[in-house]
């Protein structure tokens, strides 16, 4: 099994939000800022790391505000406090900034667009084990679906920190070319590799992207980009690879598949319904192998994960997570 | 003399408490004969062992702490999704997930018995031998204050809610444990889905009960309207959270007037308390102390937040005994 991140201290901290737009459809962006002990707590993220946001007492937008399609749902209280990765955080002197990326899908995402500048926000974290990178690994190769973006991106900008002469590869798969987590104009991507995703080139990572129906890069699922992609490398050492991914189970579950065919190590960040993000509800179970047993236990999403080695993880047949 | 609860203005709300009478008031409860120094306790089941909540607050601040369940053997639990939020509170389905008695004495009792506040441990089982197992082994433990008897959990198929419902098993399992927990104390902690829970409390009660706690969670559903299924694995769940406050207020008051007041016996009330205010309507209704659930998961801290505001409460309405007010609703 791959060693795990160290886990870092966490409490219950403000943030201050400094900017909050929609980037495009149901995608927002929330810049936060954490001073004193929040600063110092949050300095410590490790990409794949969660953190639990209390939106209860935050108000709806006005009617107008809310998508016609989300009206209904809203009326809904929200009570608990709900998960969210950060997409990047940069530390600065005593303060720490954090970029949080969203999708608007219900009462509690539909509240957060109504915060503004200099609103404050409770935030639990930084909470569970965030991606590692074993010794020996020359290729990263960083596979998304969806909303499995922020953390991965987190991940990019601490590869090229951490080992900057590794090589490393975005596999982006989503439902069409609007419907990606990046800023950026992605219609006419083709199905090379290329520095086309802002977020990645930025630190030199080129990027494949696949779309359901085609309208950007590959016409397919991004796992099956991955595995041409595979195909075609085949000096690629196995051992010197590492696959991370985050996005639908089902995604994962394929990823896993291709790596463990492949003998590639692979981590995957899992998803969950959970009520309090630190343990204390066990509600977030993850099916594992036992090693050198047939028998499976449930480890929790919060702390045992997010980030779990693909090998020891039984994926769901059913859709999880919110 | 304006009472300084009367005051709106919090500057003078301060004068007037610098001049009252009350400037510190008693919090301290008697629980069945042990002497709590807060009535607030944490809830089984979503405070983990002790240990979980050491980032957040001080866990002996509190005036109890009882564990996640115990059962003799270890408990995979259920399979995913476990919870889901509704309107005002949420349902769960966990199953009893827990390490079993050998590792809970290996692994969780050195941390609680690092911890200066009593702690309760809450057993269950799906057999009255079980549970019986469990206290003989722990009963020796200094570390431990007593047992929760947990036989209203709904999310299990044998055992749990089932010994809860039938008065006669309800003798049965509390007998048995009752001479099992020796001079340990023992919580009975009740169902409110039953057809009258003053029966069942009576009962518990007669069998060798030292405490009640109610209530444990509504049994309870969602559908998922895309898919036509239950949300939850397991099908159902509890309901808790501040949905089910103000039952579980009646249910309190109700098992107060009907049974422990006059056997004098303590109620520990539980269900859906968020703040101070929610506290104290428990302890009006007749319960001796509180414990806090759901809104931990939300405010891992809001047990000491809560005894803070007790504390307010008392001093703002010149109560210098916290105790005077169990049962004081006319």
């Amino acid at each position: 099994m791959t060693r795990k991140a160290k886990t870092s201290a966490k409490g219950i901290f403000t943030a201050a939000v400094t900017s909050n737009r929609r980037i495009r459809e149901c995608f927002y962006k929330m810049d936060l800022e954490f001073t004193g002990a929040g600063a110092k707590a949050f300095a410590k993220f490790q990409p794949g790391q969660f953190l639990q946001i209390d939106v209860s007492q935050v108000g709806l937008p006005p009617e107008h505000r809310i998508p016609a399609h989300l009206r209904d749902a809203c009326r809904r209280d929200v009570l608990l406090r709900r998960p969210f990765s950060f997409a990047d955080v940069t530390v600065e002197d005593d303060r720490t900034t954090a970029e949080l990326l969203y999708c608007v899908l219900g009462p509690a995402s539909v509240r957060m667009t109504g915060l503004a500048a200099g609103d404050p926000l409770s935030i639990i974290g930084p909470l569970g084990s965030g991606f590692a990178t074993p010794r020996g690994k020359q290729t990263a190769l960083l596979v998304v679906g969806g909303m499995g973006a922020p953390p991965i991106r987190c991940l990019a900008k601490s590869l090229r920190a951490t080992h900057p002469d590794m090589k490393a590869i975005a596999f982006v798969g989503a439902k069409n070319a609007g419907s990606l987590p990046f800023e950026g104009h992605f219609d006419r991507v083709t199905e090379s590799v290329d520095l086309f995703i802002p977020a990645f080139a930025r630190f030199d990572i080129p990027a494949a992207l696949a779309t359901d129906d085609g309208s950007a890069g590959y016409h397919g699922l991004v796992t099956d980009r991955l595995v041409r992609w595979l195909d075609k490398e085949d000096g690629l050492p196995p051992r010197q690879t590492i696959l991370y991914a985050c996005g639908p189970e089902a995604m994962l579950a394929a990823v896993a598949r291709i790596a463990i065919e492949r003998d590639i190590d692979c981590q995957v960040s899992m998803e969950r319904r959970m009520a309090c993000g630190i343990g204390l509800c066990q509600s977030c179970a993850v099916e594992c192998r036992l090693e050198g047993s047939d028998e499976t236990v449930y480890k929790l999403c919060c702390q045992d994960g997010p980030v779990f080695d693909a090998r020891e993880v039984v994926f769901a047949r059913t859709p999880q997570g919110d | 003399m304006q009472k300084a609860s009367e005051c709106v203005c919090p500057e003078a709300a301060r004068k007037l408490l610098e001049h009252s009478m009350i400037i510190q008031a008693d919090i301290s409860v008697d629980f069945a004969g042990l002497r709590l120094a807060n009535p607030v306790f944490t809830a089984s089941g979503t405070c983990g062992y002790g240990d979980e909540l050491a980032d957040f607050m001080d866990v002996n601040a509190l005036g109890g702490f009882i564990t996640k369940s115990i059962t003799l053997k270890p408990r995979k639990g259920n399979p995913a999704p476990r919870i889901v939020e509704t309107d005002a509170g949420m349902l769960n389905a966990i199953g009893l997930a827990n390490v079993g008695l050998e590792r809970f004495i290996e692994e969780k009792l050195p941390v609680i018995a690092k911890m200066s506040v009593p702690v309760f441990v809450n057993v269950a089982g799906t057999l009255i031998d079980d549970y019986v197992a469990v206290v003989e082994r722990l009963v020796r433990e200094n570390a431990i204050a007593g047992f929760e008897l947990n036989i209203s959990c709904p999310n299990v198929a044998k055992g749990g809610i089932s010994f809860g419902r039938d008065p006669d098993q309800v003798n049965e399992i509390t007998s048995a444990v009752r001479e099992a927990a020796k001079d340990k104390m023992l919580i009975v902690k009740l169902s409110p889905t039953v057809t009258d829970i003053g029966i069942i409390a009576l009962v518990a009660v007669e069998a060798g009960a030292d405490a009640l706690s109610l209530i444990n969670t509504f049994t309870a559903m969602v559908v998922d309207i895309e898919t036509r299924r239950p949300v939850l694995a397991n099908r159902t769940g509890g309901l808790s959270g501040p949905a089910i406050k103000p039952i579980a207020v009646y249910l309190v008051n109700k098992v107060y007037n009907e049974v422990a007041k006059d056997a004098g016996v303590p109620i520990l009330g539980l269900g859906g308390i968020r703040t101070a205010a929610d506290a104290m309507e428990f302890i009006i209704a007749g319960a001796s102390a509180v414990a806090v659930g759901t809104e931990s998961f939300v405010r891992p801290d809001a047990a000491v937040r809560i005894i803070d505001g007790v504390k307010e409460y008392c001093v703002r309405h010149e109560v210098a005994r916290l105790s005077d007010l169990v049962g004081a609703l006319s």
